[in-house]
């Protein structure tokens, strides 16, 4: 038995130690390259610590300066104000379809969901033509809501089962004795369901809102000077225009700021988003 | 688990007005979506190669050239090896990994290693991808400094080299979701049943792998086909690491079907072939999520 145990620590010990080393790298490399000096990223200690903090470094990041072409600023309210009103209205519609989905058992509410389920995992590639042609007719690809209507395509299905899952869990019981007093379903739901659901609501928001954040490939073919999103402007810095590493890297970390800042804070919600979505919905 | 409506105490129907307030959004959203779906396997049928539309029928033309282009034949390898390479190593190394933390001899060590692995669920695959292109640069890139300051001669160029590329990628797709696929499969590990289990195996005196192989893997079939199906369709979905890492290169080694799809309609501007690049997809992404969605249904009306 002993042994046995001698064994499982060392197994433990070296897998902590490898993943370790491999999680910590890349942010370590992020964090700690964005505030040296160009000289000193040409010098290739990567590793070391930089001798004076270049908080500067993010002010060109975010405003733009000789050596780093893309200011973020702008693309980081973009992206705030679509990533924002997306995940308030699909928290908000997918919790009335959510209700609808768990409460109601017909032939429909089974080929709803089902349509749902499948438009959870949709390629975006197979519907961007036609979004493209949507948004570029009807002028919606010049201002934000362009962008908002098409991520609130996926993310209101996507919210509908989270939330479903959610309401599934919940008993019965108050909202049958609300009816019973005569309240409309719709009366119930607001009274009675929403108010025990917010934490529920926070998973799914940190979700939604990590997702639409984090979206690129829409974000790449859809976007226009005005409405440029974060990842869009992040992928240029590695693409069409060469930046140096040390503002490039600052640059990164302003676009993870929000997501990994609302992880950090939010880590419990998040977890548990995850799993409902994983394996319920 | 799930308190079926009684049927002594009939609930109130909801009436049309309701009906509405509940489901028109999702619905309207969804009609749109499936709609796209279909105008999109339309455009696959139709004649448009230029800026400008152009809806005149022309068959299987498009569906043909592509089966003809050497380009698609590449993509098709290489969404295979994502799909068998980003799905299989990830989902076994959740596996021990979420077995070994559940036996893990020293406090703290899980919650340090959940949070460790789970932050990259938070970032965009442009960061990481960003990052990881640093750190796979050959020359000024961060592995093969730290490789050249033991003073080894680093044998590695990465994702320059058009053989190995891929696997490279897939590299930084497995980092990406390894903390994610812990927490599925930990979520499975924790019903009472199969921790009963466990004990009366270890009561037995199975060893600990043959407790991993003999009682928890039979009994989390459910859990590991949710994982590999989720971990099935992002691996077929995979754009922004490829794009941003490689963009498709060197010459075409690394394109998938995700990036060809673009090339083809806004770079050659072929946009019938694109959709049906894009029609083909949601073909292969429909049959992946097959198995998931019977469960899900299943799961959610029992």
């Amino acid at each position: 038995m002993r042994s046995r145990n001698k064994t499982l620590k060392i197994v433990v010990i070296a897998v902590l130690v490898v993943l370790t080393c491999a999680y910590i790298l890349p942010i370590y490399v992020m964090v700690v390259n964005s505030l040296k000096t160009l000289p000193e990223i040409t010098r290739r200690t990567y590793l070391a610590f930089p001798s004076a903090p270049q908080i500067q470094n993010y002010r060109s990041a975010l405003f733009g300066s000789r050596d780093f072409l893309i200011p973020m600023a702008r693309p980081i309210v973009n992206s705030t104000i679509i990533t924002t009103s997306v995940t308030i209205l699909a928290c908000f519609f997918g919790g009335l379809g959510g209700y609808y989905l768990s409460r109601t058992v017909t032939p429909f509410t089974r080929i709803v969901f089902i349509l749902v389920g499948i438009a959870l995992y949709m390629p975006y590639q197979a519907i961007i033509i036609p979004l493209t042609t949507i948004t570029a007719r009807t002028g919606l690809i010049n201002s934000h809501l362009g962008l908002i209507m098409c991520y609130m395509i996926i993310n209101i299905p996507l919210a509908s089962v989270l939330m479903g899952t959610f309401f599934l869990g919940l008993p019965r019981e108050l909202e049958e004795a609300a009816e019973v007093d005569g309240a409309s379903k719709i009366r119930t739901f607001f009274d009675i369901v929403v108010p025990i659901s917010l934490p529920a609501y926070a998973s799914v928001a940190i979700i939604i809102f990590t997702q639409v954040w984090n979206e690129f490939f829409i974000g790449l073919t859809l976007v226009t000077a005005r409405t440029q999103t974060v990842q869009v402007a992040m992928a240029m810095t590695q693409g069409s225009t060469i930046s140096p590493y040390n503002l490039q890297m600052a640059a990164a970390l302003l676009t993870v700021a929000v997501p990994l800042l609302s992880f950090i804070l939010f880590g419990r919600y998040f977890i548990r988003g995850v799993l409902a979505g994983a394996l319920k919905g | 688990m799930i308190e079926a409506i009684k049927p002594n105490r009939p609930r109130k129907r909801t009436s049309v007005a309701e009906f509405l307030v509940f489901t028109l959004p999702l619905l309207l959203f969804l009609v749109i979506l499936y709609g796209t779906v279909l105008w999109n396997f339309y455009v696959s049928t139709t004649n448009w190669v230029s800026t400008a539309p152009d809806y005149t029928f022309s068959g299987a033309k498009w569906y043909a050239y592509l089966f003809r282009q050497s380009r698609f034949w590449v993509d098709v390898q290489n969404n295979l090896k994502w799909l068998i390479l980003g799905v299989v190593p990830t989902a076994t190394a959740a596996i021990f990994l979420a077995y070994l933390l559940e036996m893990a001899p020293f406090p703290g060590v899980e919650g340090y290693i959940r949070t460790l692995i789970l932050y990259p669920v938070a970032m965009s695959f442009v960061v990481t991808g960003t990052i990881w292109s640093w750190m796979y640069q050959p020359d000024k890139g961060i592995f093969n400094t730290i490789i050249r300051s033991f003073g080894i001669d680093s044998p590695f160029t990465f994702t320059n080299d058009p053989e190995t590329a891929t696997y490279w990628l897939i590299v930084i797709f497995i980092w990406q979701y390894l903390g994610f696929s812990v927490i599925i499969v930990q979520s499975s590990f924790r019903t009472t049943e199969l921790q009963e289990m466990i004990e009366a195996a270890t009561v037995d005196g199975a060893s600990r792998l043959r407790i991993l192989f003999s009682v928890i893997i039979p009994n989390i079939r459910s859990g590991i086909m949710v994982l590999v199906s989720l971990l099935l369709i992002s691996s077929l979905k995979v754009f922004d690491i490829v794009w941003i890492v490689t963009r498709n290169g060197p010459g075409i080694a690394t394109d998938v079907l995700a990036t060809n799809m673009i090339v083809t309609s806004y770079d050659q501007r072929l946009f019938s072939a694109g959709a049906a690049i894009g029609t083909i997809i949601f073909l292969i992404a429909f049959i992946l999520v097959i198995p998931y969605t019977i469960y899900a249904l299943r799961k959610w009306f029992e």
